[in-house]
C-alpha cells in the first residue's frame, strides 16, 4: 500500500514537468510528514551528507574533462582518423561515423553532444557523397549513444554510487559486495566494443546491399598522421582506465587528473580553446554537475525512504513467492527500463531504479556488475528508441527530419541494439569476463 | 543592481569552486607522486595534504547547492514533459506554474530545516560568543575530522543555497507569468562548429523545463 502511495505521488509530481530532483524530494517530504514518525529534521542533514562522499565527486570531474574536449575540433580529428581506417569499405563514411561517434562519445561523456558534434560535421559530407539522408541520420543517431559503455562513463559511476553501501544478499543468504567503479569501467569495455562492431556490421551490410559509395583506401602514412592527431584525446581513456586498474589512483582522483589532462590537451596541444574560454567551460561543467548532484541528493533521500519502508525487500519477497525465475525477472527489468527511457533522463532512471532492482537482482543471483552493464545498455537503447529518445530529438534538429521519419530511419540499427541487449541480458560472461580476468 | 550582483556572484562562485577543487585534488595526487621520489621525499613528507579530500567534498557540495540555483535560472534541471507537451497551452501554463511552485515550496522547506540545523549545531554558539552574550549552556557543535572547522560552516550551504534556489524559482515563475518565457538550456551545445546548428534543437526535456 505504501509502495503504491509513494510511486503514485512521484509519478503525479513528475508529470507536472517539475525537475525530477524536486519531484523526488517533495515525495519524500510529504510521505515522511503525513505517514511516518521519522523526524523531518533528519532530511535537512541528509541533503548535505547524502553527497558527502569522495566517490561521488568523480562525477563533476568527469563532466569537466568531457566539457574541455567537447569541441568541433576534437570531433574533426576523430572523424579524420576513423575515415582513414575504415573509409575504404562499403559505406565508408557511415562506418567512419560509427567509429568516430564511439571515440568522441567516450571522451566527451555526452551522447547528445556526440550526435551534434559528429553529426553536424559528417552528415553534410555524407549527403555530398550521395548517401540517402535516412541512412546517414540512422547511423549517427544510434552510434551517438555508444559512450555510455566506454570508460569514463558517468552513467556507470552513478550506478556504482546508487548501489554503494547497500547490504544485499545472494540466493543463499550470503552477503554480496557492490560493484566498484573500476570493475564497472572494465566490464563496459567488451560490450561497448561488441556493440560498436555490430552497429558497424549493420552499416556495412546495408551499404553493400544498396551499393553506397566507398572512399579511396588511405595510405599507412595518412593513417599515422591522423592517428597522431586523435591520439591525445584517446589517451584520456587510457589514463583513466590504466590509472584505476593499476591502483595508481582512486576513480575520483583519476577523474580529477582526467580533467587537468583534458584542459592541457584542449588549450595547449590541440589549441581549440583559448585560455579566456576556460571560466565559461568551468561554469558550464559546474552547472551540469550541480544538476546531477541535486538529483543524486534527492535520490539518496528517496532511497532512504524506500529502505526505511522495506520496499525493495518486499518486492524481492514477492518476486520469489511468485516463483519468478531469473529469466522472467531480467525480462521485466528490461521492459521497465525501456519504458522509463521514454520519459526520463538516463541518470535519473539509474538513480531511482538501481536501488530498487539491486536487492532483488542479487537475491536471484545476478552479479552486481552485470546488472550495471545491463542497465547501461538499456539506457543506450532508450536514447534512440521512439517516441521520445533524446538522441532522436537532437538528430531531428540537425537533420531537419521529423521524429516519425527518423524513427523509420533508425530501425535497422535499433533492432541491432535490441538484439544486443538480449545477448547482454542473458549472457553475463560478456560483461564479466574482463573484470574477472583482470581484477581477481 | 543587487540582482545583477547576485547573478555574477553565483556564476563566479560555481566556476571558481569547480576549478579550485580540481586543482586541490591534482596537487594532492602530485604530492603523493613526489613523495615517492628519493630526493624530494624528506621535504614532501613535511607537507600534510590529508585535508584535500575533505576540502574537495565541501567545495563540491557548495558548488552543487549554488549551481542548482543557477540551474533554475538557466533551465538546466531536467524534468518529465510528456504530459505538459500534450496539453493545450492554457492548461500547460497552469502545469508549469504548479511545477515551479513545487520547486519553491520544496526549497523553502529545505532551507528552513537547514537553517534550523545550522543554528542549533554551532552557529548559535559562534554568533553569541562573537557578540559576547553567550550563555553557559550553549552547544558548541561538532568540528570536521580533517580540516577541523566547525561543521556549521560547510553545512551553511544548505540554507543559503536552498533559499537562493527558492528565490530563483519565484523569479522564473514571475517571468513566466509576465512574459510567458521559460529559461532554456541547450544540452547539446558544442564549441567550434562552423554554424551553430543546435539552436533550433528542441529536446523533449527542454521545452517545459522549469
Amino acid at each position: 500500500m505504501n509502495t503504491l502511495i509513494i510511486f503514485s505521488l512521484l509519478v503525479v509530481l513528475m508529470l507536472t514537468g517539475m525537475p525530477i530532483s524536486i519531484a523526488l524530494g517533495l515525495t519524500v517530504l510529504s510521505f515522511l510528514f503525513t505517514m511516518t514518525t521519522v523526524p523531518i529534521e533528519s532530511v535537512a542533514l541528509k541533503l548535505f551528507t547524502g553527497i558527502e562522499k569522495f566517490e561521488i565527486m568523480a562525477i563533476p570531474f568527469f563532466i569537466l574533462a568531457g566539457n574541455f574536449l567537447t569541441s568541433g575540433g576534437v570531433a574533426k580529428r576523430m572523424i579524420r582518423f576513423a575515415t582513414t581506417m575504415v573509409g575504404h569499405y562499403y559505406g565508408g563514411l557511415g562506418l567512419a561515423g560509427v567509429l568516430a561517434c564511439a571515440m568522441f562519445a567516450a571522451i566527451s561523456g555526452s551522447s547528445v553532444a556526440t550526435v551534434v558534434a559528429v553529426g553536424s560535421i559528417i552528415l553534410p559530407e555524407m549527403l555530398k557523397q550521395g548517401y540517402p539522408k535516412k541512412f546517414s541520420a540512422g547511423v549517427i543517431t544510434t552510434s551517438g549513444a555508444l559512450g555510455i559503455l566506454f570508460p569514463p562513463s558517468i552513467n556507470l559511476v552513478i550506478f556504482s554510487i546508487a548501489t554503494s553501501g547497500m547490504s544485499a544478499t545472494g540466493p543463499n543468504g550470503e552477503p554480496v559486495s557492490t560493484a566498484s567503479v573500476g570493475q564497472l569501467f572494465l566490464a563496459g569495455v567488451v560490450p561497448g566494443l561488441c556493440l560498436s562492431v555490430l552497429l558497424g556490421i549493420t552499416t556495412w551490410y546495408r551499404a553493400r546491399k544498396y551499393d553506397y559509395p566507398r572512399m579511396p583506401r588511405a595510405s599507412w602514412g595518412e593513417r599515422w598522421t591522423a592517428f597522431r592527431e586523435a591520439f591525445w584525446g584517446l589517451l584520456l581513456i587510457v589514463v583513466v582506465i590504466g590509472g584505476i586498474y593499476s591502483g595508481i589512483f582512486t576513480p575520483t582522483e583519476a577523474a580529477a587528473i582526467a580533467a587537468v589532462y583534458a584542459f592541457v590537451i584542449a588549450v595547449f596541444v590541440y589549441k581549440d580553446m583559448k585560455l579566456v574560454a576556460v571560466p565559461k567551460v568551468l561554469r558550464n561543467a559546474a552547472a551540469m554537475s550541480s544538476m546531477l548532484l541535486y538529483i543524486i541528493t534527492n535520490a539518496v533521500l528517496f532511497s532512504f525512504l524506500m529502505t526505511s519502508e522495506q520496499i525493495p525487500q518486499a518486492m524481492a519477497a514477492w518476486m520469489t513467492s511468485q516463483g519468478f525465475g531469473l529469466v522472467v525477472f531480467l525480462l521485466l527489468v528490461n521492459i521497465i527500463l525501456l519504458a522509463a527511457g521514454n520519459f526520463m533522463d538516463p541518470s535519473a532512471i539509474v538513480l531511482i531504479m538501481a536501488p530498487i532492482l539491486y536487492p532483488v537482482a542479487t537475491k536471484l543471483g545476478v552479479d552486481p556488475v552485470h546488472l550495471g552493464i545491463l542497465m547501461a545498455v538499456n539506457m543506450e537503447v532508450g536514447l534512440c528508441h521512439p517516441p521520445v529518445g533524446l538522441n532522436l530529438y537532437v538528430a531531428s534538429g540537425i537533420t531537419k527530419m521529423g521524429i516519425t521519419e527518423l524513427t523509420v530511419a533508425v530501425w535497422p540499427w535499433l533492432l541491432t541494439m535490441i538484439g544486443f541487449l538480449v545477448v547482454v541480458t542473458y549472457w553475463p560472461p560478456l560483461s564479466l569476463w574482463l573484470p574477472h580476468l583482470l581484477m581477481k | 543592481m543587487l540582482s545583477r550582483f547576485l547573478d555574477h556572484l553565483e556564476e563566479w562562485l560555481i566556476a571558481f569552486l569547480m576549478g579550485a577543487a580540481t586543482f586541490v585534488i591534482f596537487l594532492a595526487v602530485l604530492h603523493r607522486f613526489l613523495a615517492g621520489v628519493p630526493l624530494l621525499q624528506d621535504w614532501m613528507v613535511r607537507i600534510n595534504v590529508s585535508w584535500a579530500q575533505e576540502l574537495c567534498i565541501y567545495m563540491f557540495v557548495w558548488m552543487a547547492k549554488f549551481g542548482a540555483a543557477y540551474g533554475v535560472r538557466h533551465g538546466t534541471h531536467v524534468g518529465v514533459d510528456v504530459l505538459v507537451r500534450a496539453l493545450s497551452p492554457s492548461k500547460a501554463k497552469v502545469m508549469v506554474l504548479v511545477g515551479l511552485a513545487g520547486g519553491a515550496i520544496f526549497t523553502a522547506i529545505i532551507g528552513t530545516l537547514g537553517a534550523r540545523f545550522v543554528w542549533e549545531n554551532g552557529f548559535h554558539y559562534a554568533l553569541y560568543h562573537a557578540l559576547g552574550i553567550a550563555g553557559p549552556d550553549l552547544f558548541e557543535g561538532p568540528t570536521s575530522p580533517d580540516l577541523e572547522v566547525p561543521t556549521w560552516i560547510p553545512y551553511a550551504c544548505v540554507p543559503l543555497g536552498s533559499y537562493l534556489m527558492c528565490f530563483r524559482f519565484l523569479q522564473v515563475g514571475w517571468a513566466f507569468i509576465t512574459t510567458g518565457q521559460l529559461p532554456h538550456h541547450n544540452h547539446g551545445h558544442v564549441e567550434g562548429l562552423e554554424e551553430d546548428v543546435t539552436d533550433q534543437v528542441a529536446s523533449p526535456a527542454q521545452e517545459a523545463r522549469a
